[in-house]
């Protein structure tokens, strides 16, 4: 399954963005968040953050939501604008 | 009811000329400005990236929102997204109503709004040192205001 991720404010300097094969054990938004982790420790860190949002196909996420091929998954650090 | 995204300088008087005009019959107009702070010449630039597929909609999610709670005439945001320099415009953002109060919550829970729950991510530089600016304390305080039972 391809699954595209992005990687917004400070966990763009940890995670490069872009379209990932991801394992067959990756099958929803918490899997494939534990998968990034497990491969890299200081995004592990950053993933874990309190006030990190996801978004999935570009409407934000609150809970585990299963994924499908070709979806878009975005894990932000906390939403600053003004 | 509108939102502008922009690289580019604008000009919020100019924005508010247009916006006074287009609600010709409005009893009250709000308008703010939040500009780039230059911290005693500190920082050099802020930028500001976003999701553009989220934050158009986001936005204008928020301000329907708005409009019906306060049952506004119409509302108008511009948000910057690139690198600004101090000075610069950051943000506008606009509301007209029949009386005031309405004009003004409206336009204090926008702006809320975009400081910590829009799709945007801010830094700073200062020298050769970038650093993520997050929402305060007090921003999430200032936004939790507005939740309703």
């Amino acid at each position: 399954m391809k699954i595209n991720i992005l990687f917004f404010g400070s966990l763009s300097d940890h995670g490069m963005s872009g379209a990932r094969d991801v394992p067959g054990s990756v099958t929803d938004t918490d899997s494939l968040k534990m998968w990034l982790g497990e491969e890299d420790s200081v995004l592990q860190a950053a993933l874990t953050r309190t006030g990190n949002r996801i978004a999935l196909n570009g409407e934000f996420i609150n809970k585990n939501n299963e994924l499908k091929d070709g979806d878009e998954v975005a894990f932000m650090s906390p939403l600053s604008g003004g | 009811m509108s939102v502008i995204i922009t690289e580019t300088v604008f000009y919020p008087a100019k924005a508010l000329e247009a916006f006074e005009k287009s609600v010709s019959g409005a009893g009250a107009v709000v308008s703010f400005t939040g500009r780039v702070r230059d911290e005693g010449g500190a920082v050099a630039t802020l930028s500001l990236s976003h999701y553009p597929a989220m934050t158009q909609a986001e936005i204008a999610k928020a301000g329907e929102r708005a409009a019906q709670r306060w049952n506004l005439l119409d509302w108008h945001v511009i948000h910057r997204v690139g690198d600004m320099h101090p000075g610069e415009a950051i943000v506008f953002v606009a509301t007209a109503s029949a009386h005031r109060r309405a004009a003004f919550e409206a336009a204090d829970y926008l702006m809320d709004y975009l400081k910590s729950d829009a799709p945007f991510w801010k830094s700073e530089t200062r020298g050769d040192v970038k650093t993520w600016i997050e929402p305060t304390e007090r921003d999430r305080e200032d936004r939790n205001r507005w939740e309703q039972d």
